[in-house]
This record gives C-alpha cells, structure tokens and sequence, in this order.
C-alpha cells in the first residue's frame, strides 16, 4: 500500500517534471526534388553557444523524428544524409513547448568551386631541384598566426576551409616538420598548431615512396609534400654552472662549465681544479658539457651499458693518497642533414697528484710455517695527459649506417715511491729486511681507431656488420730502483745484498681486428649468425736494466734482468649460432673457434718460441618472460683461454727482490664455464617484486701460482696447471613500497664462495672462502620536508687454507649508511651522511680499523627557480677517515692502510646559469 | 522488433557505398591503430626548464633502438547497440622492437560498450594486473565541425572533444552507419566514428575496412576475467603509485593511456 503510493509520487513527480520543464522538437525530412519521406536522417541537436553535441535521433519510416525531454535554450539544428546538402537551423525552445518543424527539406549535395585568390610574391620563393622553397618570413601573416594562415598567403597553395592543403593543383598528403612527420596522417594538426613565426621555410616537393627511396628505382609513386623547415634560432641558447668552493686544510674545489648551442650545434667547455677527489666531469655533467657517457644498447638483455674506460673520466678520485687534480675541455658536437650526420669531437687536459702513505701486514701460510710481512711506504705520483676523441655517425639510409670513433692520448708520468719492509716468522723473529726506492719518468700515447658499418636487408632480419679497428699503445720510461735487503737467521744478520740499477722500458702495442658478422633469418623468429674475425696484434718490449759501474754511471747491462722480445699473436675466429627471438621466449646457442699463434723472438738470446692453440668459446643463453617486468634468464658460456706471455716465458722480474716472478713454458690453455642465472619480478601496481641471481665459474686446467719460499723470506712465483678452482656468488633480495606511508623497504642475502688451488713450497694447497651477507635498506621522503635513506649490510667471512687447517680467518664485517637531509624555511637545507664500516679484528689483525666518517652540509638557495646554492659543508666531522683494504688470497691474508683526505670544512657558492630562446610553438592543445 | 531498415551488403566497395543510401547497423570494422612511438619518446623525456636542449645520452641511445611508428590492428563487431572492440590481426613489423620494459601498458584492451544500457565493460592489461572495468560510458562533449573526409569509403564528420580535462581528441563519424559506437571507449556521436585522432599521445585509429558480416551472438560478450573495478578505482590506483614517479611526464603519459 505504501510501497505503491511511494511509486505513484515517484511516477507523478516524473511527470511534473517531463511535461511541465521539458520541451520536444519533432518533424518530417523530405527531398526537395523527388518528396521522397527520408528515412534514417540524422538530426542533432547541438548546443548554440559552442556547437556541442547535445541529443540525435534518425528519422523513422515515413521521415518522422521527434527528440523530447529537451531543456529550454538556442540551439543549432544539424540535419544531415549522405550526398544531400547539410540542413543548419538556429532556434530556440522554451519550456514546455512542443515545437513542430514540419517539413524540413533535404537538397541533394551540389559541388561549389571556391574562391581562389593568388597573390604573387616571387621574390621569396626559389625551386632547389625538383623541391619548390618559400622564405617563410618574406610573407607577412599576423602576431599568433598558424602556418595555416600562412599556407594561405603562399602562391600556388590553397586551404580550403577544412584545412586540406592544395600545392600546384595537386592534394597535399603528408606534412613533415623538419623533414620527420609531425603526428599521423592528418596533415592539419601540423598547420593548425604550429605558429607560423617558428618557420624558416616552407618546402614544397614530390616525395618519392619509400621503396623508391630504398631501392633507388622509381615506381612512379609520389605523394605531395610540404616540409616545414623550423627556424634554428628558435632552439638557440646557452646554460652553464660555476661552482666555487674554499676550506681549511688547503681543501679547494673549483668549476666553471659552459654549454652553447645553436639549433643542433653544441660547444661545451670547462675547466676543474679541486683537491677533494674530484678528477673530471661527473657522470651528469658529461652529458651536458663533455661528450656523453657512451651508452651502448644490448639487444639480448634489453639494457644499457657505459662503455667508458678511460681512466681519468670517472669524475672522482677513489684512488690511495691524497689528490690534487686538474681538468679542461672542449668538446664540438654537431648533426647535419636532418640528423643523418652527426659528428662529436673534443679535447681534454688532465692532471693529477697524488701525495699517498700506507702500511701493508699480511700473513702467509707455508705448510709447515708460517710468515708475516710487514710494510710501510710512501709514494707520490703525478701525471698528466691531452686527449682527442671524436664520433662520426651517418645513417645513409634507414637500413645502411656508418660509425667512425677515433681517439688518442699523449701523456707524462712521474712516480717515486719508497718502501720499507720486513718479514717475521711464526714466532715474530727478524728474517729479512728490506729498503727500497723506485722512481720513473716516462711517456705514453695512444690512439684508438674503429669503424662499423651496418646493412640491414630488405628481407627481415638479414644483416651484415663490418668492424675494423686498430689500437696502437706505446711507452717508453726510465727509472731507478735501489734496494737493500738483510737476511737474518736467529736474529743475526747473515747476509746483505744491495740492488742499484737504472731500468729503461720501452713498448709497443699494436692490435689490429676486424670481424664480420652475417645473420640470417631461417623460420619465423629463429635466425642463423655467422662469424668471422681476423686479429693480428704485434707487440715490441724493451726491458734493460743497468748496473752501475765504478764511474758512477749506470752503464753495465744486467742480462738476468734485461729482455728484448717481440711477439706477435696471430687469431682466426669463427663462429655459428642460432637464435631464437619470440614473444616469450628468446634462446640462443653457438659457439666460436679460434686458432691462435704465439711467436716470441727473444732478440737477446736470438731465440725463438712459437705456440699454436685452438680455443673454443661455446655459449647458450635462454630467457622467458612472464610479463614485461618479469623473468627469467639462464646463460652458459664457455671458454678456453691460453696462457699470456708473461705466464710461459721464462723472463725473472726483480722488480721487488724478496718476490720473483718467472714463467713456465710448458703450460696448458685453462677452459672456464660460466653459468648465471637470473630471475625478476617486478609488480608494478604493488610496486613490490623481488630478484634472485646466481653465477658459478669452474675452472679446468686453471693456470695458478707454484710459490717456493725460501728460509731467507724471498718467493719465487711460477706459474702450473691444476683443477678444482670455481668461484660462485648468488643472492636474492625484495623490495616493497608502502604507498600510503611512502615508505621503500629492501632486504635481502647474498652469498659468494670460492676454491682456489695453488702450491706452496711442493705442496698442493686449496684456499675455500665462504662470504654470507645479509642486507637491509629502506628510505623514506616527504616532498620539501624531509628525505631520509639507510642502507646497510652484515656479513661474515671465512677463509680456510687446506696446508694449515688449524690456521682459519673468521670475522664479521658490518657497513652502515645514513642520509639524512630537512628542508626549512622553504630556502635552506641541512644535510648529514654517516657512513660506518666496521671490521672485527682478527688474531693477525688487531689493530682497530672500524671507520665512522660523517659528512654534513648546511646549505641556502638563492635567486629566481633557486639557481644558485651557497652551502658550508664539513668533510669527515670526526676526523677518523682512513683507507682500509682486508684481502684473502690463497693463503695469504692481506690487510691495508693508507692515507686518504681528512677533515675539512668548506664553504662553496655554486651557480647555474641559462638563457634559451623562447617562442617554440605550445603542444598541440 | 527492428527499428531501421537494414540492407545486407555482398560487397562493400567504395563507389557503390558512397552512391547508394546504405545504412548499416551490423557487422566488423578494423581498425588500423598508428603510434608515433618516436614522438611520445620526445615528450616523456624532454628536459624540463631551460638547463638542456632537450637531449640525453640515454634517450639518444635509445631511440636508435625503438621503432619510429608501431602499427597494431583491433576489430571492432556492432549488432545495432551492441559493441565489442578487441585485438585484431597481428602483424611483424621489420626494424627494431625495443626493449619490453618500454612498452606502454593497455596496448591490448577488449571494451564491449552497451549503447541502449550505456554501461560499458573493459579488460585492460595494466603492467602485471589484468583490470575489468565495469563502468557507465564515457561523457563526452562533442563539438560537430563542418569538416569531412573520406575513410574506408565512408564520408565522415569531424568532431573533437576534450577528455581527462587536457587531451584534445578527433573524432570522425559517419551516419551511414547507426550503431553509435567506436574504437576504445570513443562513442555517442550521431553514427559510427571510424577515425580518431589524439595529437597529444601521437595516436590515431582509422578503419581500413567495413564488413557487414553479422556478429555472432557469442562474439558480442563482455569480457570477463580480470580483477573487478571500476574506472574510479584504477584512476585512485595509478595515481598513488605514480605519485613518487621518477618521471612525472611517463607517468602522466601512462595514466592516460590506460584511461583512455
């Protein structure tokens, strides 16, 4: 009862509200001519004031339509049927009003020639072949103009009022923009959202189809084209940075960096000197002042890679000692031709000092005994260098490309160390003792020259790449080493031997190489890749030393100590593999053969040693893809690798007397199988995934070190076969974002092993190490309010020693990292960076090593999009940094201090400066 | 009981389509979808402010990498209100593919869009969920231009529309056909849109051919496996987890993608 007198209100209510507010619109669609009753019309309404959709309906059998429940208002009715002229009718409604149009009539479309106006301004045209050019400037549209409007006012260009584009009679289909097509196939979306002063030029041509392109026949296709060329000053600029820093402790850090560019051309300079470990351009900064990071994609993991390896561009001094440095460059970049050409080329000057101290104590265990060694030394280095390095790239075509990389460096160096050292045995009695000083001045130079060339063929997937490069290294120093060693036994000194020679080295490198490489496609997604490549490397070495004669010139030549080789090493490699590239699953399987020559003339000894070996290189790799973000990926690779020169000529290096390095000619190629696994998962959504990972490396054949001790402390090193040898390393780690508390959570273990075999005094020992880390981070930011990071790890290490059980070294290592930056009173910010590495001592180590080095700033920014930071900032507060190295090697046990930067305060003003061109065309919409 | 008149056609060609008065409400549509994958590369990773010119060794490594245009096909059923658009023929494209991890995400959405019940149901692939939306259909405000042109043999008007507050969107439509549908969740113009165009995400979908083979009933389903929700809810979802994107124009750019 209640239920139905509720839907009763409702039913009423709706009623009110139909009949007394809403109005309706009905009528009838004829044809004019044939009073032909429409059917199917459309009939919208749209709304007056902006011309949006409002209501449709189609017109029923007998051409009848009628729209209700309309609100009251002016609106444009719109009655359209193919081929019959659009019907367009302005009107309004009141409320209520049932409006009836009666007939509207439909007249069959009739075509209308417009209107064209040709204005002719010669002047500012030219044709450049078979392409016609407009000055965009010689004609004049209004502030704000579209190229539309301008289209408009070039002669022998018509726009009708839809936007199509007419040129020489004939339907403009494409619109380029700077030779690329702007957006899809509709060429109004070019013309109507580009302002018209951004244009150089605009170019009017036939353009060939792409086959004809390809081929260089032409099919007789063309298709009318105007390019916009834009204009250059548009994108014309500079930015640059000036960062200037003082402090006490003769702490200094100074930058000046300018970029300026002009359309694609770019000039970058800059200039560094700092005495706190910066070396160069940071890792950023190369981007935008120097010449890039050489970034290299890797189809196969679908990754990047920086393949830089100079060693003065890393941008920070992680070297031992305390370094001074100074950095300059010029750098030239530049594209032509539509971005087909590209040419980069620039200049370096380097130079760093470096001022280091450093202690040395390490155990060595013998079967029966034991050593400790004990060293202390100082040193300082300095060296500098010019580079040149250019890249030119030019793509032909779409499937021809030209890469050209030549470098070079020329450069001096000069060391001067001295050491002091002793070694102790098992019950910390004196055995040997020994003094020693080295210094060398010397040159370097060299130059790196590489080409690639790669065709893509018409049938998917056929390819063929050529690299031919050619290295070529060369130094030449001179020195001096001066050493003085005691022997003890008990405590009394038996013997004494004194070492004073000039050393004079002299090298050559040259390595030529070049490989061809061939893919073809077999089935759908499996593809064929052959290989060639030749690689002839030809190598001089001059190593005299002199002993001094009783006119104190180092005149008389030492023959054990001297050598004169050339070797050459001659490779031949081929290869075959198959791949497989499908949407889940992509494997891989080959190998590659090479035949190598060695061939070593002694120009002493006028002997001659030749070595010929075949290496195989098998690999198989295999990856399935959940989704984008998660997968799973297996490799193998195998590897014969032969013994170098130095592991196989029986050449003594004094250079350390108490450590004699010399080579065994009958030694054997090692083979190494590299398994790694890897598997992603990464949720976006939940923004939660984990990875595990894990390699395992055997060694077969392992070329490892035969030592023989003798009771006087001096090693002999040579080098023999053995097996047993593998190193592993495997870890999983998870990561989690709790969105609401903005908050990233990190954990995970790591493991590594390893077992390396050697010999010691006869006998065959295996040095296991054991490595278990755990690791936890998380951070945690508030934007303009506070960020705060921690990361951190702990791990303990075992290593085991099979010639002397009883002698383990077990200990945990911890490092810790907290940064922790607030942001206030909107310009300031405050930032503190402790960094704790803590090592447990050991029964041979007892010397505290736990480092805590805390880093702050304070720092204010200053003018418009805060460009400028004056910040104070203090280095290692607690004055305890301090460079440490813990080694475990076969069965020696090495740990290492050394002198590194200290406490420092500094205050520091850094500005980044630009100015750019404004007036590029706004986005479309 | 049907409302229209409906006309069976054999062949559907161009002249005789265009001469004759057809007016369709049932059968498939494919469209050819075209990305400008350079171009949204451009935009996601164009250096904000004035401290560059726009290029990093990243992107200029990357690029050499990922194919300029990416072209897939959907087909789109009708059967008078009914509509379900979905994944259609797949093609290889020579040159390169680029990594996976720069794929955008919904590049294989299936939209079935009731036009009577203005209810629509979506299953879009969002990264490594699988999402059904089931939702009201989108409002649009269409304005009707007086421009046309000529797609698959249809004439068709030019209308636009601004959705998402910022993304300017072409649409053309014919009223040769009655259906009121479109790709993606595009519809509610006054026929069947056969082009769209959104300059901002450098995409356009334009029909290549128009079949009136009737739908089978079986075709014009909804989909139905996916994690239930409502556009609402992704929207409020995508947003917390690009809210400490790394790149805020991906993130952008991604969210309307997936909204689309």
């Amino acid at each position: 009862m209640n239920k139905n007198f509720t839907l009763l209100f409702f039913c009423l209510f709706f009623f009110f509200i139909a009949s007394a507010q809403k109005a309706s619109l009905k009528g009838v669609i004829e044809d004019t001519t044939a009073k032909e009753k429409l059917v199917n019309t459309t009939i919208a309404l749209l709304r007056a004031k902006d011309s949006t959709l409002y209501k449709f309906t189609r017109s029923k059998p007998g051409g009848l339509f009628q729209i209700d429940n309309l609100d009251s208002g002016k609106y444009v009715l719109m009655i359209t049927y193919n081929r019959y002229a659009d019907y367009y009718d302005t009107f309004s409604i009141a409320q209520n009003e049932i409006k009836n149009l009666g007939s509207v009539m439909m007249t069959l479309e009739a075509n209308l020639l417009a209107d064209v106006t040709v204005r002719s301004k010669i002047a500012a045209m030219r044709m450049k072949g078979d392409t016609l050019e407009y000055a965009a400037d010689s004609f004049h549209v209004r502030q704000g103009a579209t190229v539309e409007d301008l289209l408009k006012v070039l002669p022998g260009i018509q726009v009708d009022k839809n936007g199509n584009i007419t040129a020489q009679g004939e339907k403009v289909q494409k619109v380029l923009v700077d030779g690329e097509e702007f957006f899809g196939d509709d060429p109004t979306v070019a013309t109507q959202n580009l302002q018209a002063d951004a244009l150089k030029s605009v170019q009017v041509f036939d353009k060939k189809s792409d086959q004809a392109e390809f081929t260089g026949i032409d099919d007789g296709e063309k298709t009318k084209t105007i390019n916009l060329k834009l204009k250059d000053d548009k994108k014309k600029g500079y930015f640059g940075k000036i960062d200037a820093g003082g402090g006490t402790d003769n702490r200094w850090n100074n930058s000046a960096m300018i970029n300026n560019f002009k359309g694609k051309k770019k000039i970058s300079a800059y200039g560094i000197m700092s005495s706190t470990g910066k070396t160069g351009l940071g890792w950023d900064e190369r981007n935008s002042y120097g010449s890039g990071n050489n970034l290299e994609y890797d189809d196969d993991f679908g990754g990047f890679y920086s393949n830089d390896n100079d060693e003065f561009s890393g941008g920070t001094y992680y070297g031992e000692g305390v370094p001074k440095s100074w950095a300059a460059g010029l750098n030239f970049g530049n594209k032509f031709n539509d971005d087909k050409q590209n040419f980069n080329g620039s200049y370096r000057f380097n130079k760093i000092s470096t001022t280091g101290t450093g202690n040395t104590f390490s155990q060595s265990i013998l079967p029966d005994s034991l050593f400790y060694n004990k060293e202390s030394s100082t040193s300082f280095n300095s060296r500098y260098r010019h580079s040149l390095s250019s890249v030119y790239e030019q793509q032909f075509d779409s499937s021809f490309s030209l890469k050209f990389t030549g470098n070079g460096y020329t450069g001096h160096q000069n060391t001067f160390s001295n050491y002091l050292s002793q070694a102790l045995d098992e019950d910390g009695a004196l055995v040997n003792q020994s003094k020693r000083t080295i210094s060398s001045i010397g040159d370097n130079s060299s130059l790196n020259l590489n080409l690639l060339l790669k065709k893509k063929f018409k049938k998917q997937g056929r390819t063929i790449s050529w690299n031919i490069s050619d290295i070529y290294n060369a130094s030449n120093t001179d020195g001096f080493l001066y050493s003085q060693n005691s022997f003890y036994a008990k405590g009394i000194m038996i013997l004494q031997d004194t070492t004073d020679q000039e050393k004079k080295n002299d090298s050559k490198v040259n390595i030529f190489n070049t490989k061809l490489v061939y893919t073809e496609p077999i089935v759908k997604n499996l593809y064929a890749e052959i290989n060639y490549a030749f690689r002839l490397s030809t190598n001089k070495s001059e190593n005299l030393s002199y002993d001094k004669a009783l006119d104190n010139k180092y005149s008389i030549l030492n023959d054990t100590f001297s050598t004169h080789y050339s070797f050459d090493v001659t490779t031949n490699t081929g290869g075959a593999a198959l791949k497989y590239n499908g949407k889940k699953i992509t494997f891989g399987a080959g190998t590659d053969i090479a035949s190598t020559n060695f061939n070593q003339n002694d120009l002493f000894k006028d002997t001659v040693l030749k070595r010929n070996y075949l290496n195989f290189f098998p690999k198989a790799n295999f990856i399935y893809k959940f989704t984008p973000q998660s997968r799973i990926s297996i490799n193998y690779n195998g590897r014969t690798s032969q013994p170098s020169i130095e592991q196989i000529s029986p050449v003594a290096d004094n250079t350390n007397p108490l450590i004699i390095t010399k080579g065994n000619p009958s030694l054997k190629q090692e083979f190494r199988h590299n398994i790694n696994f890897n598997v992603n998962k990464y949720k976006m959504l939940s923004q939660s995934g984990f990875y595990v990972y894990g390699n395992l490396a055997i060694t077969s054949n392992a070329i490892v070190t035969n030592q023989f001790t003798d009771d006087k402390g001096i090693t002999t090193y040579t080098y023999v076969n053995t097996d047993g040898n593998y190193n592993m390393y495997s870890g999983l780690s998870f990561f989690k974002k709790f969105t609401k508390a903005n908050f990233n959570l990190n954990y995970g273990l790591r493991y590594s092993g390893s077992r390396y075999s050697n010999f010691v005094n006869g006998q065959k020992n295996q040095t296991d190490n054991y490595n278990p880390t755990f690791e936890l981070g998380f951070n945690k930011g508030k934007e303009k309010k506070y960020d705060i990071s921690y990361w951190g790890n702990i791990g303990y290490n075992i290593s085991k020693s099979s010639i002397n059980t009883s002698l383990s070294t077990k200990y945990w290592t911890q490092d810790h990292n907290l940064d922790f930056t607030v942001y206030f009173l909107k310009k300031f910010e405050f930032n503190n960076n402790m960094e704790a590495n803590l090592r447990q001592k050991t029964v041979v180590f007892n010397t505290n090593n736990n480092v805590l080095l805390w880093n702050a700033y304070i720092g204010r920014k200053f003018l418009k999009k805060d460009k400028a930071l004056l910040k104070f900032s203090v280095h290692d507060l607690l004055d305890q940094n301090k460079g440490y190295d813990r080694q475990l090697n076969t069965n020696t046990i090495t740990e290492r201090n050394y002198n590194t930067i200290n406490r420092y305060f500094m205050l520091s003003f850094v500005w980044n400066f630009s100015k750019t061109a404004a007036g590029m065309p706004a986005p479309a919409q | 009981m049907k409302k229209y008149l409906l006309f069976i056609l054999i062949f559907a060609c161009r002249p005789s389509l265009y001469a004759q008065n057809i007016f369709i409400s049932k059968g498939q549509i494919e469209f050819e979808k075209r990305v400008h994958f350079i171009a949204n590369v451009n935009d996601i990773f164009k250096k904000d402010g004035d401290d560059d010119n726009g290029e990093s060794d990243f992107i200029n490594t990357i690029k050499k990498q990922l194919p300029e245009w990416k072209t897939t096909y959907f087909n789109l059923y009708f059967d008078d209100k009914k509509t379900l658009y979905e994944p259609g023929r797949e093609v290889t494209e020579a040159g390169p593919k680029g990594p996976d991890w720069f794929n955008d995400p919904a590049q294989d959405n299936v939209v079935f869009c009731n036009l009577d019940t203005k209810q629509s149901v979506a299953q879009k692939s969002v990264y490594d969920s699988k999402f059904l939306l089931a939702d009201s259909l989108r409002k649009a405000r269409w304005k009707i231009t007086n421009d046309s042109r000529d797609i698959a043999g249809f004439n068709c008007r030019k209308a636009t529309t601004i959705i998402n507050d910022s993304i300017f969107v072409v649409a053309f439509y014919t009223d040769q056909i009655l259906t009121t549908g479109g790709p993606e969740s595009f519809n509610g113009l006054p026929g069947m849109i056969l082009g769209l165009a959104i300059p901002r995400l450098h995409t356009t979908w334009f029909a290549t051919k128009v079949e009136t083979t009737e739908p089978t009933v079986s075709t014009l389903t909804p989909p139905a496996k996916g994690k239930k929700a409502t556009n609402a809810d992704l929207s409020t979802k995508l947003q917390s987890v690009f809210k400490d994107a790394w790149n805020k124009k991906y993130a952008q750019h991604a969210q309307w993608i997936i909204e689309l």
